[in-house]
């Protein structure tokens, strides 16, 4: 869900702004956080960006590794070459194409709620919503676990949405 | 009896399956939205939002419905591609079809094309859709292979595969519940609600000889995809399977 999540709000930023992604066309990124135990894989296709979690033995052409901190820090505006001098991040191939998903990350995550919310409901976006915040508030103390926590959350409002918190709680009122 | 297929735990000269299906489906069509939520306590609705969730759709692009029987999938395609896009619900059933243009109609659902075809054979050119998408379609197919090739063939390179399909459960418990729903119940059901216990004897039967997860995403890379992941959805009872033509 966490995946589908970018993803969809990714090529929603890419429609909405008419932004061009010819010169990532075909590319595959594959983007590591370390601590938080995310790997995400961006091919970009068709005018749209694909999150996918294994790159299916298909060559990467930039691979981006990062800890939590740098991570946080790209979704608050820093560059690639600010993390770079900082020496937060690795990156193998081109530093350019990497520019260009970050930049595209961090124009997805401004409203990521009020965005999803057109496309999965408002229970899910709402459980998205609050762990997109998390992570960029950098309220993330319990490592690792928020993704799995997060998965939790979205396949329980998922398929019994009367079991969710957000849903009882909607209903208590 | 020539080459033989199955039809639910029968097994069948491959000729003949086509013909059983749509004998199922003639006697299903009217009663099919009803009975998907009775089946499926409702839950239907949202494997297929998360299909159309996971679709990329938007303005302007060309989607086509397989075996889109009643168009659930295919009105929230066509909120999505708005009016520059196209959206085709093609059905091998003529039933299918005449709920799916009645049911679209009653939701003011106008600019759709409606296309009678066999998946093992779409009737459109190379390279036309964004997005293709089948959902509880495949099992019924007598080809899949082949079905896959062509819905490879009539994807624009970049463009999606979509697959809802009932699939393998993980968790042995449930498998043991879901059993016993889908082989004591549902045909009861089907019975009550529809008057047609076989058919739904079929569905409960067809599902198992459906080919796993893993088994189903060979089978879509075998067809041509260069990309393809699988989500269960309720633990394996349903699982969706994206495909990428690159």
């Amino acid at each position: 869900m966490f995946r589908l999540a970018i993803e969809k709000t990714l090529n929603h930023m890419i429609n909405a702004n008419n932004i061009d992604i010819e010169h990532i066309d075909n590319k595959i990124i594959s983007l590591k956080v370390e601590e938080i135990d995310l790997s995400l894989f961006f091919l970009c296709m068709n005018s749209r960006v694909f999150v996918l979690d294994k790159p299916q033995n298909k060559k990467i052409d930039v691979s981006i590794v990062m800890n939590k901190a740098a991570f946080l820090s790209m979704l608050k505006g820093s560059t690639i070459e600010e993390l770079i001098e900082g020496e937060e991040i690795e990156i193998n191939g081109n530093i350019k194409t990497a520019q260009q998903l970050a930049d595209l990350l961090v124009s997805s995550s401004i409203d990521i709620e009020d965005l999803i919310s057109q496309y999965t409901g408002d229970i899910v976006a709402h459980q998205l919503g609050r762990a997109f915040r998390q992570l960029k508030e950098g309220s993330l103390k319990n490592d690792g676990s928020i993704i799995n926590n997060l998965k939790d959350e979205i396949t329980t409002a998922l398929i019994a949405p009367s079991r969710s918190r957000f849903f009882k709680r909607r209903v208590s009122k | 009896m020539g080459k033989t297929t199955h039809f639910g735990y029968k097994q069948v000269d491959v000729e003949k399956k086509q013909s059983l299906v749509k004998g199922v489906f003639d006697s299903v069509a009217g009663k099919y939205d009803l009975m998907n939520d009775v089946m499926s306590l409702g839950v239907h609705r949202l494997w297929k939002n998360y299909t159309i969730a996971s679709s990329n759709v938007s303005n302007g692009d060309q989607v086509l419905d397989i075996a889109g029987g009643t168009g659930d999938l295919t009105i929230r395609y066509r909120k999505k591609v708005g009016s520059t896009g196209k959206v085709i619900l093609s059905d091998i059933n003529n039933s299918m079809l005449y709920e799916g243009r009645k049911n679209l109609l009653n939701h003011g659902v106008i600019d759709v094309d409606f296309v009678q075809a066999n998946a093992e054979s779409l009737p459109f050119k190379d390279n036309t859709f964004d997005c293709v998408s089948i959902a509880f379609g495949l099992r019924n197919v007598t080809d899949k292979d082949a079905a896959l090739k062509q819905m490879c063939r009539v994807l624009k390179k970049g463009g999606t595969l979509l697959i809802l399909e009932f699939s393998k459960v993980e968790n042995q418990m449930l498998e043991k519940a879901y059993d016993f729903y889908s082989f004591n119940l549902i045909p009861k059901f089907g019975d009550f609600f529809a008057n047609d216990e076989d058919s739904y004897q079929y569905l409960a039967e067809s599902i198992r000889k459906h080919p796993n997860q893993e088994t189903l995403k060979t089978m879509v890379l075998d067809a041509g995809f260069e990309f393809c992941e699988y989500h269960n959805l309720t633990g394996g009872i349903v699982a969706l399977h994206k495909a990428i033509k690159a």
